[in-house]
């Protein structure tokens, strides 16, 4: 057993590039019973590999504490005790709110036991079946219980596409239409949530009565689901704990076929711990066309260019890399309503340049340069520069008007006319004179 | 004034009249009507352009055409004072004075012109 473990371990090591770190920190706290910790021993010790350090607690244990004085004490929290029912006083639903209110990422695992945690999920919109029906499934034939299902895995942003199927058992839940909610793992298809004891056929024959109705069942539920929050902090729930157990680490899915619960954990583990699919606006500048300091203020119909500067995070070095590849970002340039909406186009000769020049519109006010970029399972990208936008000066108009050129030629044409006609007149005149005189004489 | 046709009778009209004036006025005066004309035209085109086109600075508009229709007035009241058939008229007014009169209302006039053009 020992040998196998560590050769398991070995594969699983050697399958992954090692040491991805955390863009935001590495200290993680890990709630879980104390009796049921070596479960998932392979799990945590693939955490501690990629270089996270990892702090056990006892769900009634008084310290460590999650949060004190306002301050997150673990940069990261994995709940995995799904069937306790009673924690200590700072383990809530509003402290861990609070937490991802400062940045602190999550994973809670649930069950079909009603726990505290049942209605923190609830606040993401993520409804839970009635206690007591977990997820059974009779497809594939298997001599696993009927609530050991295997789940194929779709691939998505936040899970690779060549991950073998995933070894599950729990409770599912259906997903609102919140856009922040990041789906990881569906149901398959033939499953269904019911109770345990005998009580499947019978639900099920009810509900095909009804049309289906009342019958939790099939892909629309959702096992494994992540919600990133507008603060950029990120929390998966987790409908089952055992996805992370050993024992659903090392079972086979077929003959010769591992299950993809290692590789799974370590991709959930991943996009949750701001890993993967992480980016920031590096900075963002702004300036007229011909020039490269911001002014102080704009003029109405000026030519502006604005670039912003984007950059990933490359969890293999630590490091933020400049991304190129975002092909519809979009800037507003906003007083109460977007006056100018247009695209932030990549540079190609500076990767990671996102530029776009327009020409500022004809209302003085004052103006922000709006970045609002919201795509399921990516970092949202915001910024916001206000700039104020004057009318010209007073001698800032142009001085001689294209439309009214006519009516110079007009005015100029008379002149001319005239002073030419008082030559020639007086010039008429001494002849005329000369004339006269010659004539008298 | 009889109203142009194509019958031979009306143009014959308009031929003698045309060559009543042409030997009845002396060159002086037919210069000042030459004058008069171009200072006609050029007021109808920049009326024809404001009413067609655009009145944008009206300010321009307003001070082109009263360009051409006080030179027009000027120029007009000078013929009438140089005439020699109106003599009995102007009988305090020499032509030299007329003349004087024309040159000083029009520099005056185009001084306003172009202070109003913009």
């Amino acid at each position: 057993m020992v040998q196998l473990r560590s050769l398991f371990l070995l594969v699983v090591s050697l399958a992954t590039c090692l040491y991805a770190r955390s863009s935001t920190g590495d200290s993680v706290l890990v709630v879980v019973e104390p009796n049921r910790q070596d479960d998932y021993s392979l799990f945590f010790d693939g955490l501690k590999e990629q270089g996270y350090e990892l702090t056990f607690r006892a769900p009634k244990a008084e310290g460590p504490l999650v949060i004190e004085h306002d301050v997150p004490n673990f940069a990261h929290v994995i709940l995995l005790a799904s069937e306790t029912k009673n924690f200590a006083k700072d383990i809530t639903p509003q402290s861990f709110v609070q937490l991802l209110g400062k940045k602190t990422n999550l994973i809670i695992a649930l069950s079909s036991k009603q726990t505290p945690m049942s209605s923190l999920a609830a606040e993401f919109s993520l409804t839970l079946p009635p206690p007591g029906t977990p997820l059974v499934s009779y497809f594939p034939e298997r001599e696993e219980s009927p609530q050991v299902i295997p789940v194929s895995v779709q691939a998505n942003s936040i899970v690779s596409s060549n991950i073998n199927p995933v070894w599950f058992s729990g409770v599912p839940h259906s997903i609102g239409n919140n856009p922040m909610i990041v789906p990881i793992l569906r149901a398959p298809e033939e499953s269904f949530a019911s109770e345990t004891d005998g009580g499947s056929p019978d639900s099920l024959v009810d509900a095909a009565e009804r049309g289906g109705e009342g019958l939790w069942a099939g892909s629309q539920l959702s096992l494994v689901t992540g919600f990133q929050t507008l603060d950029n902090s990120r929390v998966t729930f987790v409908g089952g704990v055992n996805v992370f157990s050993d024992e659903f680490a090392q079972k086979e899915i077929s003959k010769g076929l591992p299950s993809g619960n290692a590789a799974f954990a370590r991709d959930v583990v991943a996009w949750t711990f701001q890993e993967t699919n992480v980016f920031r606006i590096e900075s963002t500048t702004h300036h007229r066309v011909n020039a490269t300091e911001p002014p102080e203020q704009y003029t109405t119909n000026d030519r502006l260019v604005y670039n912003a500067y984007i950059s990933k995070y490359n969890s293999k070095t630590s490091t933020w890399v400049p991304y190129p590849e975002i092909r519809d970002l979009q800037l507003e340039f906003t007083m109460l309503d977007p006056h100018v909406r247009t695209a932030l186009l990549p540079v190609s000769s500076n990767p990671g340049k996102y530029s776009a020049t327009f020409r500022v519109p004809d209302r003085h006010g004052v103006f922000k340069f709006v970045i609002n970029y919201k795509r399921k399972g990516l970092t949202y990208l915001t910024s916001s520069m206000t700039v104020p936008v004057v009318p010209p000066r007073h001698d800032g108009y142009p001085r001689f008007l294209s439309a009214a050129w006519p009516y110079y030629t007009g005015a100029i044409s008379t002149s001319i006319a005239f002073f030419l006609f008082s030559a020639l007149w007086l010039a008429g005149d001494s002849r005329e004179k000369k004339a006269k005189g010659h004539k008298a004489e | 004034m009889a109203p142009k046709s194509l019958t031979p009778a009306s143009t014959n009209v308009v031929q003698t009249l045309w060559k009543a004036y042409s030997d009845h006025t002396s060159d002086r005066l037919k210069f000042i009507d030459a004058f008069l004309v171009f200072l006609m035209l050029s007021g109808i085109a920049q009326f024809l352009y404001c009413v067609l086109v655009t009145d944008y600075p009206f300010n321009a508009f307003l001070s082109g055409f009263a360009s051409t229709v006080g030179q027009f007035v000027m120029t007009a009241s000078l013929r009438s004072q140089v005439n020699p058939e109106n003599k009995n008229e102007f009988k305090e007014i020499s032509p030299e004075r007329a003349f004087g009169d024309f040159a000083l209302g029009s520099i005056v006039l185009h001084f306003f012109v172009y202070n109003f053009l913009g």
